[in-house]
């Protein structure tokens, strides 16, 4: 039998092997089998609560223990140096970039200091840094400043606000109520003074509801706009909250006193007669808001903040009921877990999960798409300003050819509109793609205003016998810009007529 | 003395000690049991049937599933129906094998995409599939091939309106279907 089938017999380290072979199989097997039930096991129970949060928890690394993969995704906002076209998260020197707006906010914080915002995470160390804010000086030692600058800078807020409330009401218990008793006396408080108690970034307790994770509304102006407008805001959707948490800051807002009622700067959006910006050109004529008179022209100016979340409400995709957090914060997949990435940032940056997921094309087109929206916006902006700009300059000349005061008033008021619709677009994040039409609808708007105004500064300027065009001075850089600015302030002003 | 008397000394375990012989035995046995453990784990029979629910076995599937399930062919047709070829059996099990298998590897390795796009060779497939029950529509017309345009880059709701990550509720579990007629 062995002589017809020679079969070779194996050494004896060939068993060895066989076994190492074997085991390296189980192993391999071993490893998959964990892997699988490891994907089972996050998709079926996506987190381990541990601990129990505090009800005024500001501390985000503390929520972050829980919840480790939302706020890894947190902490990357400290990029800075991601670029957009139009935005990103670089702080990026609109002055610089744009010496028209040195002009325009002459005479108020912006045009000495202008910087795109960064992440979330750099809330508190940013406005601890910029020169908008008024700091202690030697002649000035107990300066004050509102604290209701705070008011969207940092977790501490409601915390604070909730201290404040229980030194009101030391029976009252729910949160949100203690918030809403102690904001007054927050916003009255010195911002120097409430500094120490800044510590933390915008972050976790901003949005959420410590015991169950459901976003609610922290900031009282929102939910006290909502009830001027005859909305209750506890009534929102979860989707409605996705963006509703994000206009808790993201909109136009005045610092409102009123002796009477007992309110000092206090955090007040004029949307009483609704969220457009007509709407709230109404509101500031009616209750005589001005934020500086401008010292080329003496108009009187409101500045615009960033009604981001009244422009998106006017844009399709408010219409087909797209959150903010859907672009801003996307839905973002990792094995068996979906989560919201907290890395809150410009949808421009995650264009596969931002826009794709509806908008099935490739990166490069969707990028494209939305530059080109953008471009055409920011390019009608530069002529609103450039009209805004002359406007100014043009009443400097009507001044100077003796124009009264009254002759003058209805037309600062027109530029005074074209400057408050030209801010409303431009202060807006997203060079205009909330609300592309509305955007271009605004700053048409604007043009016309200030071309108006200029037209009868024209008229006006020849009635008192002059027929040759103002000169405008060169503002074509920053320095030089400033330096006009500085001349009309110092009561110097160049000679815009011969 | 070739490859096949090697392999059927070693099939054989020739010339090994006994003790080996029952070692490798009692391996052998442990890879069967873990082998059979991992397959039920990772459900393995159920890529042998053509329930959709067997796509959501991984887990990135079930958005997909979840915008299917809400389209316009969520009663009309299931995964396979339109993902793998149907013009002969082989063709069938061969797609579905190779397709299944890179799946399970980029899921395993962690590398999926966030975003699920038709790959290069399964965009003929599923637009051979549209014609497959919608031919009769299109008898008197010229169609474009899948080259110029698809089906459903105008038909963009067969997955339901909204697609992706936004489609299913957070996080991503599996739903099974209720009962007939309520998928909704």
């Amino acid at each position: 039998m062995s002589n017809n089938t020679p079969t070779k017999q194996l050494p004896g380290w060939a068993g060895g092997l066989i076994v190492i072979l074997i085991a390296a199989v189980v192993a391999a097997l071993g490893l998959l089998a964990t892997s699988i039930n490891e994907r089972k096991w996050e998709a079926a129970r996506p987190i381990l609560v541990s601990q129990n949060i505090g009800q005024f928890e500001s501390d985000n690394a503390v929520w972050g223990a829980d919840y480790p993969r939302e706020y890894d995704a947190y902490k990357r906002m400290d990029i800075d140096d991601t670029k957009t076209k139009y935005g990103g998260g670089f702080p990026r020197d609109y002055l610089d970039d744009d010496p028209r707006q040195v002009i325009l906010f002459a005479g108020y914080g912006f045009s000495k200091d202008f910087l795109q915002a960064r992440g979330h995470i750099y809330a508190v160390e940013d406005i601890n840094k910029t020169k908008r804010v008024k700091h202690p000086t030697v002649d000035n030692p107990d300066v004050h400043y509102p604290g209701t600058c705070w008011t969207c800078k940092s977790p501490d807020v409601p915390r604070m606000m909730g201290e404040f409330g229980k030194e009101a009401d030391p029976n009252e218990t729910d949160p949100i109520k203690l918030i809403n008793l102690g904001a007054r006396k927050f916003y009255r408080t010195n911002w120097h003074v409430l500094k120490k108690d800044m510590k933390h970034p915008i972050g976790c307790l901003d949005c959420h509801d410590p015991k169950t994770m459901k976003l609610r509304i922290t900031r009282p102006a929102l939910r006290e706009a909502f009830t001027a407008m005859g909305r209750d805001i506890d009534k929102a959707t979860h989707q409605e909250m996705r963006s509703l948490v994000c206009a808790q800051c993201h909109v136009e807002y005045y610092f409102k006193t009123d002796k009477a009622a007992g309110k000092k700067d206090y955090l007040t959006f004029p949307w009483n007669k609704g969220t457009s910006v007509e709407a709230m050109i109404e509101y500031y004529d009616a209750a005589g808001v001005k934020d500086y008179v401008h010292p080329i022209s003496k108009v009187p100016v409101v500045k615009c903040q960033h009604p981001d979340w009244e422009m998106y409400k006017t844009g399709v995709h408010a219409f087909r009921k797209v959150s903010c957090s859907d672009c801003h914060m996307p839905y973002r997949s990792e094995g068996g877990m979906k989560y919201t990435d907290h890395h809150v940032q410009s949808p421009l940056l995650n264009i596969a999960n931002s826009c794709a997921v509806c908008h099935r094309w490739s990166e490069a087109e969707l990028k494209s798409r939305v530059e080109s929206i953008q471009t055409k916006v920011a390019n009608a902006r530069i002529k609103a300003e450039d009209a805004i700009v002359a406007a100014h300059f043009d009443v400097a000349a009507a001044m100077e050819a003796k124009a009264a005061d009254a002759e003058l008033a209805p037309i600062r008021k027109m530029i005074r509109h074209a400057q408050f619709r030209w801010d409303y677009v431009a202060a807006n994040n997203g060079m205009g793609f909330h609300s592309p039409q509305e955007s271009m609808r605004i700053l048409g708007d604007a043009i016309n205003d200030a071309q108006t105004a200029r037209i009868h500064l024209a008229r006006l300027i020849a009635a008192k016998g002059v027929t040759a065009p103002p000169m405008h001075p060169d503002i074509s850089t920053r320095q030089k810009a400033m330096a006009t600015v500085k001349s009309f302030q110092a009561g110097t002003p160049p000679k815009l007529l011969p | 003395m070739g490859l096949g008397s090697g392999i059927k000394s070693v099939l054989t375990l020739s010339g090994l000690s006994r003790r080996w012989r029952i070692v490798i035995c009692v391996m052998l046995g442990l890879a069967l049991g873990t082998g059979v453990i991992t397959a039920h784990l990772g459900n393995a029979l159920s890529y042998l049937s053509e329930s959709p629910e067997t796509c959501m076995n991984c887990h990135v599937m079930t958005d997909a599933y979840a915008s299917w399930q809400r389209g316009s062919h969520g009663r009309a047709a299931v995964c396979v129906d339109c993902h793998i070829p149907h013009s002969n059996p082989v063709a069938k099990l061969a797609f579905k094998a190779a397709d299944g298998m890179k799946h399970s590897y980029v899921f395993t390795a962690r590398s999926e995409p966030q975003v699920l796009k038709l790959s290069k060779a399964a965009q003929p497939v599923v637009q051979a599939n549209c014609l497959r029950c919608h031919a009769n529509h299109f008898d008197m017309i010229r169609l474009p091939g899948p080259k110029e345009r698809k089906c459903w880059d105008c038909h963009s709701n067969v997955h339901g309106r909204v697609h992706g990550l936004s489609a299913s509720p957070r996080p991503l579990r599996i739903t099974p279907r209720r009962a007939e007629g309520t998928t909704r």
